[in-house]
């Protein structure tokens, strides 16, 4: 017998062993590459035939992003813009196609796919296409010359961003995949005791959806938002992502993509961050 | 809430029943009629919900069937005037097919499967044991989850180009075996919330069998884990087969792109053709001009045809290990 370990040094050692390699990874592709990535921002870095050559240029990269840079603002703002009218527009939809499949119904197995199916269709190359050739839009809109005819009542100011809003709301849709499941499992998990409780009590479906249903799933809620949020911005076809790709695999502008980067980074963060305080205090709120 | 075996289920069971029964039919007419609206209400909603989600999938296919001719015939909506698979014929050669099918498979079967296993034991890790720095690390798994992949791009590219990885698979391949790669802290949250969600008592008569760690973990606690494991390797999957970020970052050879890379390339050259071809087009014809959008379209179809196979036959499966797989978290 060996027991050279107290049982709570025995426990603390296994606990590393099975995340240790998590840690280890964590140190070369995360830690390192960001700490380097930082260090890059503030330098400009030039490729030589004898490897990189690192001249310290301050916060150069950064103003340049913002001052010089006609192309980087305009499209760190629409990622940001569509990010803020997007999540809602998911989370409302996930919402709603949960709650739909939710029910008992003839069908639902059949249905619960065909709901999931874009998490399969809808990203990469295949979305891009099919953006491309106009399919990501339903054709509502532009096939019965309803937009000319709709700017005899609104005006076009009005309906323009309204139009492009519906547009987007095709790929919110399809976006929503993996939201609809988080939501459905988190209503599955809703005991039925509590609704019958509540229609003996003489609740309304939209009392008792307020008063037990969302209140239940506020934590999903969060999770959703947060995966939206992280999707959104990492997510193919967005202008920032493509175009820092461009700045440093075109540009070679190794230290020019390391700052942009970081901005983003830090932007992303900043909604996160956002999100969470809100969170918080909703939920505090409600005790 | 597998209790019907037992007799003080079947009779909790008989008492629901009754009681749902007494629910539903005691009411009057007036709640029949607000039943059978929101019935509809849920059918039609169902139905125009579906035809959404259906949508890209139509035209997919409705367009890879189509002829040239055919796209720009405004009497032509959906259904192509003659069947012609020549489309797919075009994007099979274009796409490299075979060898960029190989290409997708090695770069996503590969690190799914890997990642099922590495995330599983990383996550029963922080499921079961508290150790000293336990928060710190978790808060950099959901910090990991959080940055965005761009920010480390110019840093990681190199790393792997000193160790001469570009253009292998090992920058598929090694990440994962860490617990890292596409999305591997979310998978490592998912394995956490499921195996949190399993009772202790489990380990424990293991243990008291004589079992140590791992192997309490590898064969009680890992095959009970089903239904996780098929949620985070079919999601794995598909990430790592759309995903055209990763591949884009660690390979330059053409012969090493897979579907996707050979599909997002793809339509420059159907442009092409068509600017070489049609040089004389005035401005209002561009909307008429073939975009080869047919060839495209059939190209898409093919690209994702693996993963609509796979989800065909493992869907059924794949909603109700969500639902089981505790991805709702607590």
């Amino acid at each position: 017998m060996r027991k050279p370990f107290s049982m709570k040094t025995r426990h603390y050692l296994e606990g590393y062993a099975f995340t240790l390699p998590w840690l280890i990874g964590f140190l070369l592709f995360m830690a390192v590459p960001l700490g380097k990535s930082l260090y890059y921002a503030f330098q400009s870095l030039e490729v030589k035939t004898e490897g990189l050559k690192a001249t310290y240029v301050g916060l150069e990269n950064f103003r340049r992003a913002f001052t010089v840079d006609v192309d980087f603002t305009p499209k760190l703002i629409e990622t940001v813009a569509s990010l803020l009218i997007q999540v809602p527009l998911i989370l409302i939809f996930a919402m709603f196609s949960a709650l739909l499949l939710n029910r008992n119904f003839r069908g639902r197995m059949l249905f619960r796919g065909i709901f999931f199916l874009p998490v399969i269709i809808a990203s990469g190359s295949v979305l891009t296409k099919l953006r491309e050739d106009g399919a990501a839009t339903l054709p509502i809109f532009a096939q019965y010359d309803l937009a000319t005819r709709l700017t005899d009542i609104i005006p076009v100011q009005i309906l323009l961003p309204l139009l492009k809003a519906l547009d987007s709301l095709t790929v919110s849709m399809w976006d929503s995949g993996v939201q609809i499941l988080i939501f459905l499992a988190g209503l599955q998990s809703i005991s039925v005791q509590l609704y019958e409780a509540a229609k003996v009590d003489g609740a309304t479906p939209w009392e008792s959806f307020w008063k037990i249903t969302f209140p239940m799933i506020t934590p999903m809620i969060l999770v959703n938002t947060l995966f939206s949020i992280v999707n959104s911005f990492t997510k193919p076809g967005n202008g920032v992502m493509e175009y820092m790709q461009t700045v440093v695999f075109q540009n070679l502008q190794f230290g020019y993509g390391s700052a942009l980067g970081w901005i983003y980074f830090i932007i992303a963060f900043a909604v996160i961050g956002l999100v969470l305080t809100l969170f918080r205090n909703s939920l505090k709120g409600r005790g | 809430m597998q209790v019907s075996d037992k007799p003080a289920g079947a009779r909790l069971q008989r008492l629901e029943l009754s009681r749902k029964r007494a629910l539903t039919m005691a009411p009057a007419v007036k709640r029949q009629s607000r039943t059978f609206f929101s019935v509809l209400f849920h059918y039609v909603m169902l139905y125009s919900l579906s035809f959404v989600f259906l949508y890209p999938m139509l035209y997919l296919i409705s367009k890879s069937l189509m002829q040239s001719s055919d796209l720009t015939d405004a009497a032509v909506q959906w259904i192509p005037k003659e069947l012609s698979f020549d489309n797919f014929q075009y994007a099979y050669i274009d796409l490299k097919y075979m060898g960029a099918f190989v290409n997708s498979v090695v770069t996503s079967l590969v690190p799914a499967i890997i990642q099922i296993f590495s995330c599983a034991v990383i996550g029963y890790g922080f499921a079961r044991y508290r150790f000293p720095g336990y928060s710190i690390m978790l808060g950099l798994v959901l910090f990991t989850f959080l940055v965005p992949p761009q920010t480390i791009i110019v840093p990681l590219y190199m790393f792997f180009s000193d160790l001469n990885w570009i253009n292998t698979y090992f920058p598929f391949i090694v990440p994962p075996v860490l617990g890292h790669g596409l999305r591997g802290a979310l998978f490592v949250l998912i394995f956490l919330q499921f195996f949190r969600g399993l009772p202790h008592q489990l380990e424990e008569a293991a243990r008291i069998d004589g079992a140590g760690a791992f192997r309490t973990f590898w064969s009680v606690m890992l095959p009970l884990a089903r239904s996780a494991m098929l949620v985070v390797f079919l999601f794995s999957l598909v990430w790592h087969w759309n995903d055209l970020f990763q591949p884009n970052l660690f390979t330059m050879l053409s012969d090493k792109f897979n579907l996707m890379q050979n599909l997002a390339v793809m339509d420059g050259q159907g442009e092409q053709e068509m600017q070489q071809g049609l040089g004389t087009l005035t401005v209002n014809m561009v909307g008429l001009a073939p975009t080869f959008a047919n060839r495209v379209m059939a190209g898409s179809l093919i690209t994702i045809l693996p993963m609509l196979l796979l989800y065909l036959f493992t869907q059924r499966y794949f909603v109700e290990s969500v639902e089981r797989a505790g991805l709702a978290g607590d």
